[in-house]
């Protein structure tokens, strides 16, 4: 029986959406049926990142930045794994941002599940590539003057196979988004919109912009959806859904020595 | 017995070509050669050339002054008349000039005929080569009739191999059954990075190229905890990018082992020539105070031997190995009639992913992996980690090499030196008085070296660096400052003969 339960005290501040994502977490993972040992995880540092300790899955804790890579090391290292890597808005867009577009490329089979509340909070505030302009903060007193990226478009720009949104106040639709990545054979990247109760409050409530897509496997289609939203105005619309999605051959069936471990279900000490 | 000889032109008219077969013909005769490699961070044009040193007995060296000089450009002749002795033969490659491809074979052709050396050896060695071989053994004859001989070199019965540092690396790692070596191209770790491509399906094995030193890294601790048996590789720029990942497998005890080929820094300082300037990073990059292996071997056989350690330790102690060469250990092509002593065999007997609940973490942890602020078990473990330091200690202290003694070991006077430098101190030291200490392990280091150091009468420290690297370490672990210093820092590596005269000096 799964039991993903930990003794670690929950440390995320009452009433966080971070709460929520574990949630959903848990009961995807449940519902999917598999072993639950067949699932390793890797988490980044930040808020986020305390999932390590509150799930009973296999996994490695990274350094900041380093949750992609160290993720698709597991796959080179075990293709059979089944591996989720947890990230931040801060983690995978500014540390980490070289991972993060190559990963597409790479298409390991394994999912990303990113946090984005368009703040560093753990490190109380500070902005991050997709803080609005304008945000004030105790690094930024004359408020931030750059422009966020929308990591959706650059997620299409680098080839990417899958691309969804979810809510982290939506456990059911959180749940559904996580289920369809896992299932996706290659890099499944999905971004959950979250707020942040303590920093950069101006991000939060997003939910009335928010409205559900049907799966969409469209290239033209998915750059429409991706520009409704710009991170800086809560003037558009936000697509919740599969974004974009596509079939390519991912890192395990382009090289035949990881192939022959897929196929034979065994790791390189057993080839 | 022994010749040299510089064999100098523009980067893409196959001089590399001349020394291999030339070298090649020679180790089947029976003769000790090595072949070093200098040449630009480019790749049509410049100025580049190799120094092919032959000897009857085994040699680890090149000299400074030519018996030979082969120009395939008049700016090798300007670059190296000095170098050539007073009856030094000049051998121009344009005389050869309508032979195309074949150029470099009638070169050889016009060597071997020097050397005094029959031409079906050579041409033994080019049908071997080349299938379609009826051009080449006439430009090999052409060349050969273009010379008189000024040696004779009898058949001697040395069975004799040929290896890279670069190729001894690949080798080592196949010997312990590598399954992954992920890295980022980088002078002078790349060849090691190649040897390991090639063939990588037929060895079980897979290279792959990672988009960054800071992802190869990433991707190698995640590989290894997966159950794989790991390296990555780079010099030392990519090596300071991979700092925060060694200071992560001190605090996740995730095995794993790294090759470092340093070339000359600071920043991207000369980049395809040699130092062994990085030491100190070696011995001390990352953050925190974590336990780490750290071997420096001087010659392909040790190469081989040293990356099965490397290995072998990292995962039984669950450790960081660092596996130090230079650009001169890596792209020198040495000979010997040595073979390497038996590999250590391991399989990965530890918990993995998939077939148990494991976890790994940057933070400090509880008895269940999770992160913990205690002061109770952030002492523990601190205590922990240093005591798996002196059990890997003790276990190298009796199972392995740590260093080794050449020389006269009766002499009062003692050199000290390590890595891609003891080649030429064994080979200048021939004649002389004096003891010559190894160092191959510089972390551990070896009890023994305080005693050696005690019982000598006179010490000279011998390094490529500026400021003494090793010798600052000896002086840190024994407390005893070495005065005599022989430091070279130009970039090349020390010729034995340059060596002996300096040696002199002291003695």
């Amino acid at each position: 029986m799964t039991n993903l339960k930990t003794n670690s005290e929950i440390t995320w501040c009452p009433g966080c959406p971070n709460h929520m994502i574990l949630e959903a977490v848990k009961q995807t993972i449940t519902r999917s049926k598999i072993d639950q040992k067949q699932f390793a995880i890797t988490t980044d540092i930040g808020c986020h990142a305390k999932m390590f300790d509150y799930l009973n899955l296999s996994g490695i804790y990274c350094l900041h930045g380093r949750a992609i890579p160290t993720a698709i090391g597991m796959k080179l290292g075990n293709p059979n794994l089944k591996v989720l890597a947890f990230a931040g808005d801060g983690a995978a867009y500014a540390e980490g941002i070289a991972h993060f577009i190559h990963a597409f490329k790479y298409n390991a089979d394994m999912t990303l599940i990113l946090h984005d509340n368009q703040s560093f909070s753990l490190t109380t505030g500070q902005p991050t590539p997709t803080s609005q302009q304008g945000y004030e903060s105790k690094a930024s007193p004359l408020g931030t003057q750059d422009k966020p990226f929308n990591p959706i478009k650059l997620a299409l720009a680098s080839n990417a196979t899958f691309i969804a949104r979810t809510n982290a106040k939506d456990i059911p639709h959180m749940i559904s988004t996580f289920s369809k990545a896992i299932a996706h054979k290659g890099f499944s990247f999905v971004e959950v919109i979250q707020d942040c109760l303590i920093f950069n409050l101006d991000a939060n409530n997003k939910d009335k912009l928010m409205y559900k897509i049907k799966d969409n496997s469209d290239k033209k289609i998915a750059e429409k959806l991706a520009d409704q939203f710009n991170y800086n105005s809560k003037s558009g619309k936000i697509p919740l859904g599969i974004i974009y999605k596509s079939d390519e051959k991912s890192l395990a069936e382009k090289w035949p020595q990881l192939k022959k471990l897929l196929n034979s279900k065994t790791n390189w000490q057993q080839k | 017995m022994r010749l040299n000889i510089i064999i100098g032109g523009k980067a893409g008219q196959g001089i590399n070509k001349v020394s291999q077969i030339v070298a090649n013909v020679l180790s089947e005769f029976g003769y000790f050669t090595f072949n070093y490699r200098d040449y630009q961070s480019l790749i049509r044009g410049g100025h580049n050339f190799n120094v092919l040193s032959i000897s009857d007995t085994p040699i680890e060296s090149h000299e400074s002054k030519a018996d030979i000089l082969v120009a395939l450009d008049d700016r090798t002749i300007q670059t190296h008349k000095q170098a050539l002795k007073k009856n030094g033969v000049t051998i121009l490659g344009d005389q050869f000039k309508d032979l195309g491809r074949n150029l470099n074979i009638a070169l050889s052709g016009a060597l071997i005929k020097i050397l005094g050396i029959p031409i079906q050896e050579l041409e033994k060695e080019i049908k071997s080569q080349f299938k379609e071989h009826t051009e080449a053994i006439a430009a090999a004859k052409q060349g050969f009739e273009s010379q008189k001989k000024i040696s004779d070199l009898k058949k001697l019965d040395n069975k004799i191999s040929i290896s890279s540092g670069s190729k001894a690396v690949a080798e080592g790692a196949r010997n312990s059954g590598l399954d992954l070596y992920i890295a980022y191209p980088m002078t002078p770790a790349t060849n090691a990075m190649h040897e390991l491509a090639k063939n990588q399906i037929e060895n079980n094995l897979m290279m792959f190229q990672a988009e960054s030193e800071i992802s190869a890294i990433s991707m190698s601790l995640g590989a290894s905890f997966a159950g794989a048996k790991t390296m990555t590789g780079t010099s030392g720029g990519g090596f300071d990018l991979m700092s925060e990942s060694l200071s992560l497998q001190g605090q996740s005890e995730i095995p794993l082992t790294v090759y470092l080929a340093s070339r000359v820094g600071p920043a991207t300082g000369v980049p395809t020539y040699t130092a062994q300037s990085d030491l100190d990073i070696a011995l001390r990059a990352g953050h925190g105070e974590f336990p780490r292996i750290v071997v420096a071997p001087s010659n392909p056989t040790e190469t081989i031997e040293k990356t099965s350690e490397a290995l072998y330790l990292a995962e039984k102690f669950k450790t960081l190995s660092i596996l130090l060469s230079d650009k001169h250990l890596a792209e020198s092509e040495f000979s010997t009639t040595e073979q390497p002593a038996k590999t250590p065999k391991f399989k990965i007997d530890r918990k993995v992913p998939g077939q148990t609940i494991i976890k790994a973490s940057s933070y400090e942890v509880d008895k269940f992996g999770n992160s913990t602020e205690s002061y109770t078990l952030t002492e523990d473990n601190t205590n922990k980690r240093i005591d798996k330091y002196k059990q890997a200690k003790k276990f190298i202290e009796k199972n392995y090499d740590m260093i080794k003694i050449h020389g006269d070991k009766n002499s009062k006077n003692l050199i000290i030196g390590w890595g891609s430098t003891t080649g030429a101190i064994k080979d200048a030291i021939k004649d002389l008085d004096t003891k010559f200490l190894q160092v191959l392990y510089c972390k551990p280091l070896s009890p023994q070296i305080k005693k050696e150091l005690q019982k000598a009468d006179k010490v000279i420290l011998v390094e490529c660096n500026v400021t003494g690297q090793l010798g600052r370490l000896i002086r840190e672990k024994t407390g005893i400052k070495i005065e005599n210093r022989l430091l070279k820092y130009n970039g090349r590596p020390f010729h034995s003969d340059e060596l002996k005269k300096y040696l002199e000096e002291i003695l």
